[in-house]
């Protein structure tokens, strides 16, 4: 299994391949639109989410934000594990492609707590080793799980 | 958020702990020997016991999801976030135990859902993350006395797998730290101010979450006391569990201040005597009306319901 860091997945050729990102949901709202033009698969690996717009909008950000992951997921469980919780993060993405990325059927949300990273593949808490055959991690996610 | 909290407890150190501790279903040799133990008479009599266990952890990690939209510190809110998934990991192992047993219809699928089981379902999609925390931090430590100290043995007991009592020497692990943490956030909560206490405990008065609360678990509570006496398990340790409850629960300086706490230690009670009136006017007809309810009323459940797993990995 390739492991990609910081910007090193810009250069990469994803074609055919399956695809795990651990990132946090500003970051992985930057990688997974790009990713997802290639690869077979992608699998997001969410550690925070963040709100996303499409655009800047000032003042009301968080209320466009709420309302345009409305209209962008329908399913309500998906939803809610794209919600920012209480001590979440207030930043909002800027991003015209992430919700409709997470919609397409090659690419899977993952929300459980990534603790591993194996030969083969990413291990998360509800006990499951997710085979890929490239991980993108961010610096910040890598350090936290090397600690 | 540091050791200092009020009640002394390092819920960092315990987060460290967590993180140590996973464990992945890749970790066990599934092929392994001993499950031909499992004889057909056993099979039999296991295979209804192990789908309830396996929709107890299910629906307790979707409680546990909703705890952490509530948790009093960001640390303990990521505790939470670890246990959802370990309860969920439960259910995966669970359910790989019942392939392994010969349990499982052809595809491997989850067993379908008694409608107590539905509705408990049903409750939390629609007001579990508006529960209190208080009311859910109460109610959680319950259950998972009852699993840990009376189902759970009383599976060890029945089953010789090897390969069984691999597996529930990590779930019972897991299961002692969520007690520990379970507990000590009452004791958090606990030290909170008096008042705020009461007021949060007469807000949980809403009749909605009172109905739902009485018609959802006092019956699936109950039918699964009967089921599991039926097959054998000892009242004693029933009663013994439940006990534990309030033992721990008494430890502490502050639970003892939480209404809901009292409240749930009086209803366990009642539902391990069964010659309390408690089963005669209450939880055995509630058993039989929603036994009438048509399972299509309760609608489509959100999307969690489908990510319990036997598979160790998925690509």
């Amino acid at each position: 299994m390739k492991r990609l860091s910081d910007d090193d997945w810009r250069d990469h050729d994803f074609t055919g391949e399956r695809v795990g990102v651990i990132a946090d949901g500003v970051e992985a709202a930057r990688i997974v639109p790009r990713v997802l033009r290639s690869a077979a698969s992608v699998k997001v690996f969410q550690r925070e989410p963040t709100w996303v717009l499409p655009m800047a909008v000032p003042v009301v950000g968080t209320l466009a934000a709420r309302l345009n992951l409305r209209m962008s997921i329908k399913d309500p469980w998906t939803r809610r594990l794209l919600t920012p919780g209480q001590f979440g993060r207030r930043e909002v993405a800027l991003s015209r492609r992430y919700y409709r990325g997470l919609r397409h059927p090659s690419c899977t949300l993952v929300a459980w707590p990534v603790y591993a990273i194996t030969d083969h593949g990413i291990r998360t808490a509800e006990g499951i080793e997710h085979r890929v055959d490239t991980v993108v991690i961010t610096s910040t996610v890598r350090e936290e799980l090397a600690s | 958020m540091t050791a200092s909290n009020g009640t002394g407890f390092d819920f960092d150190a315990m987060l460290q702990t967590i993180k140590d501790k996973q464990w992945s279903l890749a970790d066990i040799d599934w092929d392994a020997p001993g499950a031909e133990t499992m004889t057909d008479e056993l099979r039999a009599k296991m295979q209804p016991f192990m789908a309830d266990l396996v929709w107890i952890e299910h629906v307790g990690a979707r409680g546990f999801a909703s705890l952490a939209t509530k948790a009093p510190t960001e640390t303990i809110q990521e505790i939470y976030h670890y246990f959802h998934a370990e309860e969920q990991k439960h259910a995966n192992a669970e359910l790989a135990l019942m392939k392994r047993w010969g349990m499982l219809d052809e595809d491997g699928s989850m067993p379908e859902p008694n409608i107590n089981v539905k509705m408990a379902i049903k409750v939390l999609d629609e007001f579990g993350d508006g529960l209190p925390l208080t009311g859910l931090a109460t109610l959680i430590p319950l259950l998972e006395c009852a699993l840990d100290g009376a189902l759970v043995k009383f599976l060890l007991e029945e089953v010789h797998d090897p390969v069984c009592h691999e597996v529930f020497r990590h779930i019972n692990s897991d299961e002692a730290r969520h007690i520990t943490v379970d507990f000590q956030v009452l004791e958090l909560i606990g030290a909170g101010p008096l008042h705020k206490l009461l007021i949060e405990s007469i807000g949980n008065l809403k009749l909605q979450v009172i109905v739902g609360l009485i018609v959802v678990f006092v019956p699936l509570i109950n039918k699964m006391r009967d089921n599991i006496v039926a097959m054998g398990l000892p009242e004693q340790k029933l009663y013994n569990a439940v006990k534990r409850y309030g033992t721990i629960g008494g430890r502490g300086h502050y639970t003892q201040r939480i209404p809901a706490y009292h409240v749930l230690r009086s209803q366990a009670a009642m539902v391990i005597d069964r010659s309390h009136p408690y089963h005669r006017l209450l939880a055995d007809p509630l058993v039989k009306l929603t036994s009438f309810v048509p399972a299509r009323i309760l609608g489509r459940p959100q999307a969690w319901v489908d990510e319990v797993t036997h598979e160790p990995v998925a690509s």
